[in-house]
């Protein structure tokens, strides 16, 4: 299987090979939501002029392999930032307790969702407005 | 309208030939600058439209293959080269000029879309609801021509002077897309190709003319003469013979072969 004979005649560059502009470009982060209501996740990241452009670029990438609802892009400059070096994001002391293990929840909620007020509740008309 | 009366039958095969070719040289044409468009993102982007152009091609041949009782690709692959109801300006090499491949984009797929929102306006249904999908898409790809003639206008003054040329070398072409397709005044007066729309040269020309203007070029156009006899019956640019015969090539090997 070829490439067409077209191709043969691609003009051969002498010298340096052009570059792209890279100083009219801007980095765009890309989020894609693959259903309405469901939250936008992070895709990659497309190198544009400007948002159309990016968008564009998105669209093409990202939108085009999987059912998509929507696309965010978001030029990368304005992403706010923790340092990697400078910044603590995670605690440094013993603070298991804020984590959600080590709790005996399971049996009680089992005993919840078994009861019988429980059930009527997610039966009744109520839950149409949650 | 669910069945077609037998009398309209060849004409509207005619008329969608035109679009189906049109779509499928283009898309081979646009699909031969996979891995060198001017940059990585564009090269995906432009690929995947030329894929948008092939499919739409491939949707049409299907419904011409359902009215003649023949495969798609049999339709697609199978017929001489005056059978092909394409313009020129879509068999036009565009030497791996990017402008050229652009402007030439550009100038079709605003044709294409007041041709495809005639057809979604369709009396007959199948077509009607065809066409409403292909149009949808059909706008994706004018977003995307548009914003790189204006990019290339407003760029640098080597892209504003090759788009300037690409599109002085094409405006002489356009005349081409408009040429009419065979018995398709009973199209237009049974409401299979309504009259909807007003004036298509007319549309089609504001809005070239505005893009243009916004990119800050200029594009002199002609209203078409309504006895020029082109593409649209059979009478092809040299160049496309070859292309057919590479084209075709596949297919004549094992015609009918399953993919």
């Amino acid at each position: 299987m070829g490439l067409s004979k077209y191709r043969a005649s691609i003009p051969e560059y002498r010298g340096d090979l052009p570059s792209p502009a890279e100083g009219d470009l801007k980095p765009y982060e890309v989020f894609i939501q693959l259903e309405r209501g469901k939250p936008h996740t992070y895709a990659g990241s497309v190198d544009a002029a400007d948002d159309q452009m990016a968008l564009m670029f998105a669209r093409e990438h990202f939108g085009r392999d999987q059912a998509c609802a929507q696309l965010w892009v978001v030029p990368r400059s304005a992403i706010i930032r923790t340092d990697y070096e400078r910044d603590l994001v995670f605690r440094l002391t013993d603070q298991d307790y804020r984590f959600a293990k080590g709790y005996p929840v399971g049996e009680k909620w089992k005993k919840f969702m078994s009861q019988k007020e429980y059930n009527d509740y997610k039966q009744g008309d109520i839950k149409d407005h949650f | 309208m669910d069945v077609l009366p037998s009398e309209l039958k060849n004409p509207l095969v005619d008329l969608l030939l035109s679009v189906a070719d049109d779509k499928f040289i283009l898309g081979h044409r646009n699909a031969d600058w996979t891995g060198l468009a001017p940059m990585l993102e564009e090269d995906i982007a432009f690929s995947s439209l030329a894929q948008d152009d092939l499919a739409h091609a491939m949707a049409l041949y299907e419904m011409v293959g359902g009215l003649l009782g023949k495969r798609g690709d049999d339709v697609a692959y199978g017929r001489t080269a005056a059978e092909y109801r394409c313009c020129t300006l879509v068999e036009l090499h565009d030497e791996f000029d990017w402008a050229v491949a652009i402007a030439r984009q550009f100038l079709c797929d605003h044709y294409e879309q007041l041709r495809l929102a005639r057809l979604a306006d369709s009396a007959y249904t199948p077509l009607r609801q065809l066409a409403a999908r292909l149009l949808a898409e059909e706008r994706l790809a004018i977003g995307h021509a548009d914003q790189w003639v204006v990019r290339l206008g407003r760029g640098t003054p080597e892209s504003r002077t090759r788009i300037q040329s690409a599109l002085d070398r094409l405006a002489p072409l356009c005349g081409g897309l408009f040429e009419p397709t065979g018995g398709v005044a009973a199209l237009e007066s049974t409401g299979v190709f309504p009259k909807s729309g007003g004036d298509m040269f007319d549309s089609w020309s504001n809005a070239i003319q505005n893009v243009v203007e916004n990119a800050t070029l200029r594009i002199t156009l002609a209203r078409p003469a309504p006895d020029a006899a082109g593409g649209r019956g059979g009478k092809h640019s040299e160049a496309f013979a070859a292309l057919l015969d590479e084209l075709a090539e596949v297919y004549r090997t094992e015609p009918g072969a399953a993919w």
